[in-house]
């Protein structure tokens, strides 16, 4: 019994040296770590940051216009759900609960959705398709004319949109 | 085009530097009535996104018909298949809104969003969304107050353990000192528990000032939180030592145990907080959608880890001296399920079983709640097993009662001398075994013939109280 209690204590012992010599001698594997983890971080940092402007008054955010958002298929948002869990071990309930209880506190003055708009009554208007052709004004010997032209510019596509919904 | 990236810059621009002002003025209490001004924002910010989205993919080459894109009012939806439902996660623009649960979009088989007969509109199923907020909450104050009475009658509980452990000189001796350590660990970690939960967590006021003591309480917070597990860790390996081990006959040095169950926690403890007030520095440190936590929390995983390796030891080895002495099976049996199911809680193994929350919402309530008793209860559990139903503190106890029930009792003389000296040696002799079975049944596994180690190893199951 007092050999394999030995044994197992030696080779946890060896586990752990080996894997510092590895690390010296492997600089290229010190160097992924490294990346791996200032990735990680800046994430982290990126999520205080969404935190942060959610509070100012800017409509849009850098992060929004980097993604193109596809909810169900891109592999970034379901990223974003598994890293916004946290700590997900058991041990880990009293600060779920302490998070909570804040949230709760915190929410308390925040409104609520409005009934009305998730009733029968409420969201999911159809948005009309955009039109091919628009109408716009030329001079055209001294004289304004209207044309229709083909509505190709994204910024008109945009703006078509804008008007429309 | 040119515009539209001539917008982006100016927009980025315009967030970088708003962002600065806004850690600039983070002392300030926000205002709170900023929030529905917050939540338009995020509507409208998500459908300027949604139009970027419909302008920019191509909707040509496509043979079966399909729904076509579209912005819903609150979300963004892509095109989709005929009879498919489309799903996605719930927005966060209100407060009752779980952003765990779905939103569903139907597409019909003709290639049209659902239309809701009712109304005879288009459609989005967005009543999940709201739908368990109530209960969640409930459920969080049950869990608050399911925490604060257990950590009420953990402290009643340890309190009285050690004011038996300091009262009774006769009971110390180095397993004791170990209970009383792992107990004033308990105590520490339930006091600042209690003071986290209801003056920092029910606080909004404190959180939204943020100041410095708040997270200097959760630095000593999770300090002690630390010290509680390390504290069982040490109990598994003065235990796995004195059992399996056996090499030092002699008493341990409990220098290791203090440095280990006090000291050791401080480095995860203050890493934890560097790491916290560079990469994740929110208000309090309170929040746990984090993975600087497992700083914490992966020191304690391994030490539980251990102590799942020295329960399995410890009990391999009772079975094997148990199965020497030709006892039955069943009583056998029980005597391993019993000695197991005593050092669970102590050497809190019920974390390793269950280590990871399920993903499910009724099945993670479920595991809430078991993880809530199990955690804020372990105080309780571990006096009661170990102080009030250990043989030794009862016999003291019983000793001492009875003395105090004779003198006064003689005193008007109803009680007979000799039934006085009887309980006495009794008692006395039962004291004597307690605290030195453990030390003498090491020395008897170490020297002595095999008989001698079984007979003390069949003790051994009481001695561990």
């Amino acid at each position: 019994m007092k050999t394999i209690f030995h044994s197992f204590l030696y080779c946890c012992l060896l586990a752990s040296v080996a894997h510092c010599v590895e690390l010296e001698v492997n600089p290229e594997l010190k160097k992924r770590l490294s990346i791996w983890l200032g990735s990680r971080l800046r994430r982290e940092l990126e999520s205080i940051a969404v935190e942060k402007t959610s509070e100012s008054e800017n409509f849009v955010r850098p992060e929004d216009i980097r993604d193109t958002l596809l909810p169900h298929t891109s592999t970034d948002v379901n990223i974003r759900t598994k890293r916004s869990k946290g700590c997900a071990l058991g041990t880990c309930a009293v600060h779920d609960l302490a998070h909570r209880i804040q949230q709760l506190n915190h929410n308390r003055l925040k409104t609520g959705a409005p009934a009305d708009k998730m009733s029968p009554q409420g969201y999911g208007r159809r948005r009309r398709s955009v039109p091919e052709r628009r109408v716009s004004l030329r001079m055209e010997k001294g004289r304004l004319r209207p044309m229709w032209r083909l509505n190709d510019s994204q910024v008109h596509k945009l703006e078509a949109l804008l008007r429309r919904t | 085009m040119v515009t539209l990236v001539l917008l982006c810059n100016l927009k980025t621009f315009l967030v970088r530097a708003s962002m600065e002002v806004n850690e600039s003025q983070q002392q300030h209490p926000n205002n709170v009535y900023h929030d529905i001004g917050i939540t338009r924002n995020k509507i409208v910010t998500a459908q300027f996104e949604c139009y970027q989205k419909i302008m920019k993919d191509n909707t040509d080459g496509r043979q079966e018909p399909m729904c076509n894109r579209t912005w819903d009012g609150w979300l963004c939806w892509d095109d989709t298949q005929a009879g498919i439902t489309s799903e996605q996660h719930c927005p966060d623009y209100f407060q009752d809104f779980d952003p765990s649960e779905m939103v569903t979009k139907i597409c019909t088989e003709s290639g049209h969003w659902f239309v809701h007969p009712e109304s005879n509109r288009t459609w989005t199923n967005y009543t999940r969304c709201n739908e368990h907020t109530n209960e969640g909450i409930v459920t969080a104050m049950n869990h608050f107050y399911l925490t604060l009475i257990g950590h009420g009658l953990s402290l009643v509980s340890l309190f009285i353990s050690l004011a038996i452990f300091f009262h009774f000189k006769s009971l110390s001796c180095q397993r004791i000192t170990l209970h009383k350590n792992l107990f004033f660990s308990f105590v520490l970690n339930s006091v600042i528990t209690i003071i986290w939960l209801t003056a920092v967590a029910n606080n909004r006021e404190l959180v939204q000032r943020n100041p410095i003591s708040c997270k200097v309480s959760q630095f000593i917070h999770l300090y002690l939180f630390g010290c509680n597990y390390f504290w069982m860790l040490c109990e598994g390996i003065y235990l796995h030592t004195l059992i399996v081990v056996a090499v030092f006959a002699e008493k341990q040095h409990l220098m290791w145990y203090y440095l280990l169950g006090w000291g050791f926690p401080l480095i995860p403890a203050s890493i934890h907080a560097i790491a916290r007030s560079y990469y994740y520095n929110d208000n309090c440190w309170i929040s746990s959608k984090t993975s600087l936590l497992y700083i914490i929390h992966g020191p304690i995983c391994a030490a539980l880890l251990v102590n799942l390796f020295f329960l399995l030891n410890i009990v391999r080895v009772l079975i094997t001296k148990l199965k020497v002495t030709h006892q039955a099976e069943s009583s056998l049996y029980m005597k391993a399920v019993r000695a197991t199911l005593i050092l669970v809680p102590l050497l809190g193994i019920e974390f390793v079983l269950l280590p990871y929350k399920p993903d499910g919402r009724v099945s993670s309530e479920i595991y809430d709640y078991i993880m809530h008793i199990l955690m804020h209860y372990q105080g309780l559990l571990v006096a009661t097993i170990f102080c009030f139903f250990n043989g030794e503190v009862q016999a003291v106890l019983r000793r001492h009662w009875n003395q105090h029930h004779i003198q006064f009792g003689s005193s008007i003389g109803n009680h007979s001398d000799a039934l006085r000296s009887a309980s006495y040696t009794a008692s006395s002799i039962i004291e004597v075994q307690g605290c030195y079975t453990i030390d003498g049944h090491t020395e008897h596994m170490n020297g002595k013939g095999f008989h001698d180690t079984d007979m003390s190893i069949l003790k051994s199951d009481s001695t561990f109280a």
